[in-house]
């Protein structure tokens, strides 16, 4: 099917009920895999590239489409349509967790659970609102990226994504794990960070798990207790472990909070 | 070397070859610390501390390898350089500028690896960093001039789509106004015509005036018919396909439809076409061309000298050179080379002719992705080379 390929989407394990993983800016679905595997037992799970990352088909990242997290949102939903899943667990990181939000918005039928790891509506500072960076940071971040793609010449990039069935091909370069596009990895870059999805948090009526580091360069705590506040029927739970990656840095400690939000009853007996 | 040669080497001096490991590790030519998973600074060498200005004690337990970099290349080292850490183990070659204690920027190149415990926790990174403020700098120039490029490049396409849109306008707008045209001036040419067989002219000189009347007439349509033709070849070029036209066939077809010169010495042609026999072009536009060329060859030969015209092909790099070479009057190119295949453009006032035709040539040599390059002597000739492509 054109979207599962569109999304590179694989799906493994068994259970009534998917859980649906979706990865933050700067990486693709490898990301999930000290977490995913720990719910295959009891769920269907589904791993998905957004357009423009991984395996994604990267000839359908057409800028203009993509200019806002929404057409991010209908692909998820066309992932979901494709699958037939209701009452998901939908679980996104960082970027993710907004695209998330806007897909269980559109179709709350199809979405049971929300676990946002990681997330923030806005990451710029507003009137009465702590994003937790300026507009010049961020324009340091695409400065950033900028160095460091220099040497990803146009020529070289379509050989490497254009080989799935060759991963030697992208082995040979360095951090291949989380290779991707420049053009698009700058231009997702600036929707991300420039978004704002502080209005859309109200329409949300899906319980929600907000998974936050107690320290988190991308995502201030100020950042999940506004969520907590804007978002009617949510948790926030703080994970003593530092950094924005809590499922790789400390994919136990995230499992555990996972599975107390959607059994806490099983927990408990255990 | 023979045997005896080694003996005389002088005795290396061993101690110099016995570094000095702290030694090494603090003033290597590069910076070297080591963090906890979380980034939290537990060992700094010399030569980083250097750079950035900072006492051991005011980094060490107290401050994270992010809170060194600018704030952007720390939201890129969350993002990118810690995931990367933990799934593979190890980071290279990633480019951040470092800020000193007062503010400076030292931009650096970081390579980093993960050590795991017993129980494959991790443990501590080990990060290298090189200094590459020259490099830096010759990157930023190489990013300028790529985006300096890009937006020419930009420019020059959306130039490219004005131009093309004006030509289409320019095409439409000459077929509209020459199908306008053409009906009033029949009428015109009808209502003299009428006018003169009812009307009767007293004045002698009249009759003269009428002739100059019906000449006048006859210039209008015929500028009006040229501009209709060049309109529709161009139109019927762009729908014809190309071809694997046969020359030495189709060029003798062309000269058989020339109009003879009458009261000249007969013509003499010479076809060549043993280079490239056969050219790939839709044939309309190449009979066209032919045509042109062939008839203006016959059309500005020397008065009373036999013409003598060549038609050959050749290979010229990559591309087929066809070239037409008469022996006629010649056009003085200093002169009016710039104008050589501007429409209505005429250089031979006692010669008739519309204008058109060098234009329409040039046009469709365009439109086929070749271009012209032409010599001409006065008094000599003139040869056309052709050149497009295989």
């Amino acid at each position: 099917m054109e979207v599962l390929k569109r999304n590179n989407v694989t799906v493994t394990g068994t259970g009534q009920q998917a859980m649906v993983f979706m990865h933050g800016f700067g990486c693709n679905q490898h990301m999930w895999r000290l977490v995913a595997p720990a719910f295959e037992d009891r769920y269907r799970v589904v791993l998905l590239d957004l357009v423009g990352a991984g395996k994604s088909d990267l000839a359908a990242y057409n800028p203009a489409r993509y200019s806002t997290l929404d057409a991010h949102a209908e692909d998820v939903l066309d992932v979901l349509q494709a699958l037939d899943l209701h009452d998901t667990v939908l679980v996104g990181h960082s970027v993710s967790a907004m695209i998330a939000v806007l897909v269980a918005i559109r179709e709350p039928a199809r979405v049971a659970r929300l676990v946002l790891v990681a997330p923030s509506p806005r990451y710029l500072n507003d009137a009465g609102y702590t994003g937790g960076f300026e507009l010049a940071d961020i324009e340091e971040l695409f400065d950033t990226m900028d160095n460091n793609y220099l040497g990803w010449s146009a020529g070289i990039t379509p050989v490497i994504m254009g080989h799935p069935e060759r991963p030697e091909l992208s082995e040979e370069l360095n951090n291949s794990f989380c290779n991707t596009d420049p053009t698009i990895a700058q231009h997702f870059a600036r929707v991300t960070f420039l978004s704002d999805n502080r209005a859309d948090l109200p329409h949300v009526r899906t319980p929600a798990l907000i998974l936050q580091s107690a320290q988190d360069a991308l995502a201030p705590l100020a950042v999940g207790q506004y969520l907590h506040q804007h978002l009617a029927n949510s948790q926030l739970t703080v994970l003593n472990n530092p950094g924005h990656c809590p499922h790789l840095s400390a994919p136990q400690q995230t499992i555990s909070a996972i599975n107390l939000f959607l059994e806490p009853a099983r927990i408990a007996q255990v | 070397m023979k045997e005896g040669d080694f003996m005389k080497m002088p005795v290396l001096d061993l101690r110099l070859t016995e570094e000095n490991l702290d030694d090494l590790y603090d003033n290597a030519p590069c910076g070297y610390c080591s963090c906890l998973p979380d980034g939290t600074l537990v060992k700094l060498n010399h030569t980083l501390l250097q750079w950035l200005g900072y006492q051991r004690e005011e980094l060490v337990a107290r401050q994270c390898l992010q809170q060194l970099l600018t704030v952007g290349g720390r939201l890129h080292f969350e993002m990118h350089g810690v995931p990367l850490l933990l799934l593979q183990g190890h980071i290279r070659e990633i480019s951040y500028s470092l800020r000193t204690k007062t503010g400076a920027a030292v931009p650096v190149l970081l390579n980093a690896v993960l050590l795991r415990d017993a129980n494959g926790n991790p443990l501590v990174v080990r990060v290298t960093l090189f200094d590459i403020t020259d490099r830096r700098k010759y990157e930023q120039e190489l990013l300028r001039t790529k985006a300096e490029a890009e937006a020419q490049r930009e420019q020059l396409r959306s130039q490219n789509e004005e131009l093309i849109r004006i030509n289409a306008d320019l095409d439409s707008f000459v077929y509209t106004a020459s199908h306008d045209l053409r009906q009033p001036v029949h009428n015109l040419a009808g209502l003299f015509q009428e006018f003169e067989r009812s009307a009767t002219f007293h004045d002698p000189a009249s009759a003269n005036m009428v002739g100059m009347f019906h000449e006048a007439l006859q210039q209008l349509l015929g500028t009006i018919d040229g501009l209709t033709e060049v309109v529709q070849q161009q139109r019927e070029l762009a729908q014809a396909p190309a071809e694997a036209v046969e020359l030495q066939a189709f060029t003798e077809e062309v000269i058989r439809s020339l109009p003879a010169a009458v009261g000249e010495p007969e013509a003499v042609f010479t076809l060549d076409f043993g280079a490239v026999p056969t050219l790939h072009m839709a044939r309309p536009g190449l009979q066209s061309v032919l045509y042109n060329l062939l008839s203006n060859a016959l059309k500005y030969a020397q008065p009373g000298q036999e013409p003598r015209i060549a038609v050959r092909t050749a290979y010229h790099d990559d591309m087929v050179v066809l070239s037409v070479q008469d022996n006629g009057r010649g056009i003085d190119l200093g002169r009016h080379g710039g104008e050589l295949f501007q429409l209505f453009r005429r250089f031979h006032p006692d010669v008739a002719g519309s204008g058109v035709g060098l234009y329409l040539v040039n046009r469709l040599v365009h439109l086929a992705g070749g271009r012209i390059e032409t010599s001409s002597e006065v008094g000599q000739g003139t040869t056309f080379r052709l050149f497009l492509p295989k």
